[in-house]
């Protein structure tokens, strides 16, 4: 992990499992799949649900600073906590609960490089039992979300400045095949395609087989030798919804240390549905 | 809806939270394997698209009654119970039962409290593929019988 422009933000299983029990560590399951963490979890973890916990359930948005206080208050994440975020397919849904932290400003957050799947590869110790902490104090800090998030009129503005976009869908949404995930009514568009200049990056390629990330060279590889990105550039990643780009937002921010990364969470079922935006077909 | 699925959602929406969590990962672990004759057919053609997992449904008819199986993988147990709460409540099932199953069968289970929106309409995906498998033997043994 030594080549990564920020290592500390990424974290071992063995540095978990030599951690679990330290008060100033949490460690944080967030799932795609919601039955996962009953089925066995890493000892002593807790659930937070990206869905369920982090989303408002009315407005399309993430929920109040004070429910997310209670969240953490409940959790036993006090503000100087170290957060220890894992989760099922390649810490995609770990990456997002990781963003959401970061949008209100909480100061030390890790992911477990491999995430769920490598932790049961490796045959290390599951509980079904949910742990309890004693409740925190907990007092949102805050920060200022438009350095990590961005909305659709300034996606338009960051497109007319002729800056840098990446795609992290599928091959298929990217060049405008596949409308949207078929018979997934609620989450469609009404346009196929993308975002013009928008460089295809599937999230998936920053991660091996086992789940971990790949190596600084590797990704340099793919970001910079391919993409033409640098670390001066102002980037914005966007996908369907805003998770699997969290991923691709976490790779270039930490792994290879992108100051001004920000992460279109509106994205396509927004972009897609918008009157009057441009939209590229086909391949670029 | 037949008896054993009415039971099973029934099973479900009375349950709370915590149960119905329970109750879902138990018919996860209980989903049957897939059979061997079946196993070398996992392609695309079995395959449901709408789940990001690789997730395959066949059907065999026996006369006018269908039976069902599944392959899921473990990494999905949501998927895995959804899938296993249809082969056990529609197992032996008529083309017309599995046809009349309400779409809104999520809903009736209680399911979507936990599951939230998004993950419910990609279990949509499964029962709406499964609908259109059995119209399409239906369709299929209706030709078969003119061509007779």
């Amino acid at each position: 992990m030594a080549d990564y422009a920020h290592p500390e933000v990424l974290v071992s299983a063995d540095w978990v499992e030599q951690n679990r029990d330290n008060p100033k560590v949490r460690i944080v399951e967030s799932d795609e799949d919601v039955l996962l963490y009953d089925m066995g979890h890493v000892p002593g973890a807790v659930k937070i649900d990206w869905q369920g916990d982090l989303q408002d359930q009315l407005i399309r948005d993430y929920i109040t600073a004070e429910k997310f206080a209670d969240i953490c208050a409940r959790s036993g994440i006090a503000n100087d906590t170290t957060v220890v975020f894992y989760g099922d397919k390649s810490n995609w849904w770990a990456c997002y609960a990781f963003w959401a932290f970061k949008l209100f400003g909480h100061d030390d957050c890790r992911i477990m490089n491999g995430g769920r799947k490598l932790w049961i590869d490796q045959k290390r110790p599951l509980s079904k039992e949910t742990p309890s902490y004693p409740r925190t104090n907990y007092s949102v800090k805050g920060s200022d979300p438009s350095t990590i998030r961005i909305f659709r009129d300034e996606v338009l503005a960051h497109l007319k400045a002729g800056k840098k976009l990446i795609d992290v869908r599928s091959p298929g949404e990217y060049t405008g095949e596949l409308l949207h995930m078929p018979d997934y009514p609620q989450e469609g568009s009404l346009r196929a395609g993308h975002i013009p200049t928008a460089k295809s990056v599937p999230w998936s390629r920053a991660v091996n087989e086992d789940g971990t990330f790949k190596s600084a060279d590797e990704l340099k590889g793919i970001f910079e030798q391919e993409c033409g990105l640098n670390s001066a550039d102002e980037v914005v990643a966007y996908c369907r919804i805003g998770e699997r780009s969290s991923l691709t937002w976490f790779v270039l921010t930490y792994l290879l240390g992108y100051p001004k990364v920000r992460n279109y969470d509106g994205s396509w079922t927004e972009w897609g549905n918008l009157v009057g935006v441009p939209i590229a077909r086909g391949a670029e | 809806m037949p008896p054993a699925l009415d039971e099973l959602v029934e099973e479900l929406r009375e349950a709370d939270r915590q149960e119905r969590i329970e109750l879902l990962i138990d018919l996860a672990n209980e989903l049957p394997p897939l059979p061997d004759r079946l196993s070398q057919y996992k392609d695309e053609a079995h395959r449901v698209p709408e789940c990001q997992s690789p997730v395959f449904l066949f059907l065999e008819r026996e006369g006018a009654r269908i039976h069902l199986f599944a392959d899921v993988p473990p990494e999905a147990p949501t998927v895995r119970g959804f899938v296993c709460l249809l082969v056990r409540g529609l197992d032996g099932a008529t083309v017309e039962d599995v046809l009349n199953v309400p779409n809104d069968l999520i809903q009736r289970t209680g399911m979507a409290e936990i599951l939230g929106m998004q993950r419910t309409s990609g279990l949509s995906g499964v029962l709406h593929r499964l609908k259109a498998m059995v119209a399409r033997t239906e369709a299929a043994s209706t030709n078969q019988a003119q061509q007779n």
